[in-house]
């Protein structure tokens, strides 16, 4: 049997990035009345693993870094 | 015990206490300017990889290959990952939740080194299979190792510290109001989550 690496990351990525996404943001919504320095800063943090997420399920799907094959 | 300190404190030691909470903020602050001198630290050399990027004829340089998007996606997720349950180890603690807090640290350790791990594998299959290397292939190796390197040894550095942690707090050193420790943890663990997002962006995606 021939397994596609390359497809069982991607698929990886895109299942993992929706489950990370969904907890960063829920996280960030639950935290966002927190005050205090630590937390401001735990929420950029929590924004930016957000992102981090979202960049994963893109690479994930080919949307971002699916380049072109040199000849 | 742990758990009776989580609930209640630490029955003995009230001026060390003290000290603790008045010092506190102080702690938190050299903390917060350690991650910023680290950020200006990893913002030079990706200035520079940027730079030396975007002065050359195209990228990467001929003769090597992009590099692999789907095995760092997936490599990517983990670290995010385990920045969630670091999180939530945190969140746990606060709440007096030790059992919740100790299996999401362990998690946070079993997703930290499993990026390692992940990082060996692509190092090795870059220098055995596709002959790029840090000392042999310009720019693009330099920077490439450089930088994924440096994030590594902090990941490792992460690692050793949130192990460190979790023998601490199982040998209930620290309690339900002094906890700098894992506050601390919990903080660098999502800057090297951060400067991943952007390693992640400007070696594998533009």
């Amino acid at each position: 049997m021939n397994v596609d690496f390359a497809v069982l990351e991607r698929t990886g990525a895109v299942a993992g990035g929706i489950i990370v996404g969904v907890v960063a943001f829920y996280a960030l919504y639950k935290d966002w009345s927190t005050p205090g320095v630590e937390n401001h800063v735990f929420k950029l943090m929590l924004l930016l693993l957000g992102f981090g997420a979202i960049l994963a399920i893109l690479a994930g799907i080919n949307v971002l870094g699916n380049f072109p094959k040199v000849a | 015990m742990a758990v009776a300190s989580i609930a209640h404190g630490s029955a003995h030691g009230d001026g060390a206490d003290q000290l603790y909470v008045e010092t506190r903020e102080l702690r938190l602050q050299g903390f917060l300017l350690f991650l910023v001198s680290d950020c200006v630290l990893f913002s030079s050399f990706i200035f520079a990889y940027l730079y030396l990027r975007n002065s050359g004829q195209g990228w990467p340089p001929p003769g090597i290959k992009r590099l692999d998007v789907a095995f760092a996606a997936w490599n990517s997720v983990l670290l995010f990952g385990s920045g969630a349950t670091m999180h939530y180890a945190l969140e746990n603690w606060k709440h007096g939740n030790f059992m919740k807090y100790m299996w999401m640290l362990i998690f946070t350790i079993i997703l930290g080194a499993g990026f390692l791990g992940g990082q060996a594998y692509e190092y090795t299959h870059l220098i055995v299979a596709e002959h790029v290397s840090w000392w042999g292939s310009g720019i693009f190796g330099a920077s490439f190792f450089t930088l994924t390197g440096m994030h590594g040894f902090h990941v490792f550095v992460g690692v050793c510290y949130l192990t460190v942690l979790l023998l601490q707090s199982a040998a209930g050193v620290y309690t339900g109001q002094k906890y700098f420790g894992i506050t601390a943890g919990t903080l660098y663990w999502h800057f090297v989550d951060v400067i991943w997002v952007v390693l992640f962006s400007i070696f594998y995606l533009i």
